[in-house]
């Protein structure tokens, strides 16, 4: 099948997020991201994406766009895989905060230390809700779901001030609340060279509505912070949520670090060439 | 008894004074000589101190295992000393270094540390005695020795130089005799079963290999990593081994053909990709090295106690194939043609392989001419068509690739899927799906009807059951023991080649393994009902010894 002018397969699958869910603005986002990309040049046949599993992993089967549904936490783990395959393409790896800064966290923190050429959007609505709202890493203390009925008894993470502290070279955060911002971000993220964050604060209609909460406190960023600290600072803020892009820097890539100047599907050996080269190792232990 | 075709050298001593790299030394002078040869190499999981051995049979007929009753033994330490006086053949010599064992009746004394102390890396260099005792007891000239020292240790040449020539001096001056090693003919290359399985997968076109450091596969990774440049292959080592495993699984998206390696702790970690790449029809080559389990176990020796790990790797149903190699150049062999099989079935491959065929090294012949017609093809889609679907349903169950970029969707999902990709909880076409990767089964079995998966060696009876790394231990007896027998290894594990094997049914056998519980010997009985009437086993974490092993092999026989 081509892909058709329609980035989303809605005909063809059933969308099942509950009505009023922030994946459906996440998805729009998206879709109105690759258009502009598009109209810049850019086309989705050199796009892949991925996912993990939770309802953030729909978006997967609802967008009409190549590439892997993963497992849960290992998307981030999956794109670089087409990424180091493939550096022409372009990557997206969709996750969920359970996926992303739980079970796959480590992924994420060695993908921003080495740069990997990818872009991470997080679908991060605070709760486990494919699983009936268990709490998840960024779950509020005192979070009740049904693994912890008393109330949950630890500290939530903030990603972002990990992924600053890992060398992150892009880190923002978004709310599908701005949609026009949102889009922005994801364009950005997307032509930024090396790692990139898009945190979004997705609010979850059934287990944590967030909505009132984020429309009161979202504060858009006008700029980026000049260095790592005080993009921090910005996130230590009590009183509103910055959203936009907190940091931002650009660093030399992993492909181009570990394998220069190489595509490894565009620069291949032909059958005799490799056979020469194994000859060659052979007759050094001669 | 000892047999009188084969030559064996050992050196022993600490981590740190280059007894291994000696032993290479030593093998890469036999290959001079035309001799063919194996090394094992006995080593323990620390950096410095402790006990290290290398050991070295050399002969002018092939030589499939080393042997413990040694010719000429090296000791660079007291430690070493008291351990392989016993290995000792009755008319060999045994050299120790006096300075830290003190003079003894049996053996020459030398100075080591003494002489040693004169250079700047005093416990690196005392390895370079062994090669020059060596040289002295072959009858060696000093030119000789000397080109050797520069071929083999080039690295501060004239230190080496001068420290081996004092040695060899020494060692001139106490023998009366020197040991007669006769020239070969053979003009073949020596690599460790690492190298050829590595060799063997870069033959068969790998773009890129995948590892996180545990032994015994970690020299896999390390191999990729130097030869880089020279093979045209990206080498990358992630965070763990969970990222390994998925990140292959990213990387078959674009076509990129993958091979990841690991022991069983790290392929265990893998496992849940295993599953994935099963669901996903992501054709990924795995290499299991087995050291002794479980968990940690005894991480730099051998053992086949992953045999049933290997065989039910994943959840749910899916075709697995594996394999494993019966000798250092099949391994070659092996590892390229698994690679072609799990492109074709589009499905994941366990190469399943032991410490003693990954790190042992062995002269082999590596023809390359019977690469270049590979007989299993990957199945590509057409560029022209129109209506792409990554999981169409075939006769054969295989649905043709293509990668991006590509104007054509290209969905792969580790949720069940219809033909396009998308995720379904249809009752009918979950069970369409499951159709469809048992039918690639089935068609995997036809092709394999096709090629050799199980090799004989001999033709009388009785007849030896073995498989993996074990089958060079039993070659290697049965040659020296002089026993007749007839030797069966099948080469594939799973699918289980049973049709090569009908004429064993109900038969008593002998079966070897390296494994506590006989693994082999119940998949054995399983899949094609023979009787095994002796299982003889080892689960120390060393190899068979030919000698010890022929013994066992012909009271079983009685």
């Amino acid at each position: 099948m081509k892909m058709d002018e329609e980035l989303s397969v809605e005909s063809d699958v059933e969308n099942t997020w509950c009505p009023g869910c922030g994946n459906f603005g996440i998805l729009n986002a998206v879709k109105k991201a690759v258009e502009r990309l598009e109209s810049e040049g850019f086309h989705r046949s050199h796009l892949l994406i991925s996912a993990g599993i939770g309802c953030h992993g729909k978006i997967f089967d609802y967008l009409n766009l190549s590439g892997l549904y993963s497992l849960h936490g290992r998307e981030t783990a999956t794109i670089q895989g087409m990424k180091f395959a493939n550096p022409s393409l372009k990557v997206i790896a969709f996750g969920g905060d359970g996926n992303a800064y739980g079970e796959g966290l480590a992924h994420l923190i060695f993908a921003a230390r080495r740069n990997s050429d990818i872009t991470l959007i997080v679908h991060n609505n605070g709760n486990y809700a494919l699983t009936t709202g268990q709490k998840s890493p960024t779950s509020i203390k005192g979070f009740k779901g049904p693994s912890t009925p008393d109330g949950s008894v630890e500290e939530p993470i903030d990603p972002l001030d990990v992924l600053l502290s890992s060398g992150a070279g892009f880190i923002s955060r978004g709310y599908p609340g701005k949609m026009a911002h949102l889009t922005e971000l994801i364009v950005e993220a997307v032509k930024h060279q090396g790692f990139s964050l898009v945190d979004v604060l997705q609010p979850c209609v059934t287990f944590n509505d967030t909505y009132e909460k984020y429309n009161e406190l979202v504060e858009v960023l006008e700029e980026p912070a000049e260095t790592r600290k005080e993009a921090v600072e910005l996130l230590e803020k009590e009183e509103s949520i910055p959203i936009g892009i907190l940091y931002k820097e650009k660093m030399p890539v992993f492909n181009e670090k570990i394998y220069p100047e190489k595509n490894p599907m565009e620069d291949r050996m032909d059958e005799k060439e490799r056979f020469e080269a194994v000859k060659k190792i052979l007759e050094e232990r001669r | 008894m000892k047999d009188e075709d084969v030559f064996t050298y050992l050196i022993g001593g600490k981590a740190g004074e280059g007894v291994k790299k000696a032993g290479t030394a030593a093998t890469r002078f036999f290959l001079d000589l035309g001799r063919e040869s194996f090394q094992m190499n006995d080593y323990q999981s620390l950096i410095r101190g402790g006990h290290n051995f290398s050991v070295v049979s050399t002969s002018t007929r092939e030589v499939y295992s080393h042997h413990m009753e040694v010719d000429l033994i090296v000791n660079l330490d007291e430690r070493s000393r008291d351990l392989h006086e016993e290995h000792l053949a009755k008319e060999g010599i045994m050299f120790y270094n006096s300075n830290d064992s003190g003079e003894r009746d049996q053996g020459l004394g030398l100075p080591l540390d003494e002489m040693a102390e004169e250079y700047s890396k005093p416990d690196l260099i005392k390895g370079v005695a062994g090669i020059a005792v060596l040289a002295a007891c072959t009858g060696m000239d000093k030119k000789g020795l000397e080109d050797m020292i520069k071929k083999e240790y080039s690295r501060g040449v004239e230190e080496n130089l001068s420290f081996a020539k004092e040695v060899y001096k020494k060692v001139g001056e106490n023998i009366d005799e020197t040991f007669d090693l006769k020239k070969g003919k053979t003009h073949s290359t020596v690599i460790t079963g690492n190298e050829s399985l590595s060799l063997g997968a870069a033959a068969g076109g790998l773009d890129i290999y995948i590892g996180y450091p545990m032994t015994p596969a970690s020299s896999i990774l390390h191999f990729f990593a130097t030869h880089r440049d020279d093979l045209n292959i990206m080498s990358i080592h992630p965070e763990n081994e969970i990222a390994v495993a998925n990140m292959a699984v990213g990387a078959t998206v674009p076509g990129a053909r993958v091979m990841v390696g690991s022991s069983g702790g790290g392929l265990a970690l893998m496992e849940e990709a295993i599953s994935l790449a099963g669901m996903t029809e992501s054709p990924i080559l795995f290499v299991l090295g087995s050291r002794p389990g479980p968990s940690t176990g005894v991480p730099t020796y051998t053992e086949q106690g992953d045999l049933h790990f290997a065989l039910n790797q994943g959840h749910g149903e899916f075709p697995l194939i594996v394999s494993s190699p019966g000798c250092i150049e099949e391994a070659f062999h092996l590892s390229n043609m698994m690679l072609d099989l799990v492109w074709k079935y589009q499905t994941p491959g366990i190469l399943l392989t032991e410490k003693h065929l990954c790190e042992s090294s062995m002269s082999v012949d590596i023809d390359m001419k019977k690469f270049e017609e590979g007989v299993f093809k990957t199945e590509k889609a057409d560029e022209d068509q129109d209506d792409y679907k990554r999981y169409e349903k075939t006769d054969h169950g295989i649905s043709p690739l293509k990668y991006p970029p590509s104007d054509d969707l290209i969905k792969w999902n580790s949720y069940e899927h219809d033909e396009m990709g998308y995720t379904t909880e249809d009752p009918d076409m979950i069970s369409e799906m499951h159709d469809k990767r048992r039918e690639k089964n089935e068609t995997l079995i036809l092709d394999l009807k096709n090629i050799n998966c199980v090799n004989e060696f001999g033709e009388s009876t009785p007849i030896i059951f073995t498989y993996g790394s074990t089958t060079m231990s039993v070659r290697e007896a049965l040659i020296s023991g002089d026993i007749d027998a007839k030797i069966v290894q099948p080469l594939f594990l799973n699918p289980f080649p049973f049709w090569e094997l009908e004429e064993y049914i109900h038969e008593e056998v002998i079966v070897v393994e390296q494994s506590s519980t006989g693994q082999f010997a119940s998949l054995l009985r399983e899949k094609c009902r023979v009787k095994p009437k002796e299982v003889i086993r080892r689960y120390d974490g060393r190899p068979f010894e030919p000698a010890r092993l022929a013994e066992k092999i012909e009271e079983a026989i009685i």
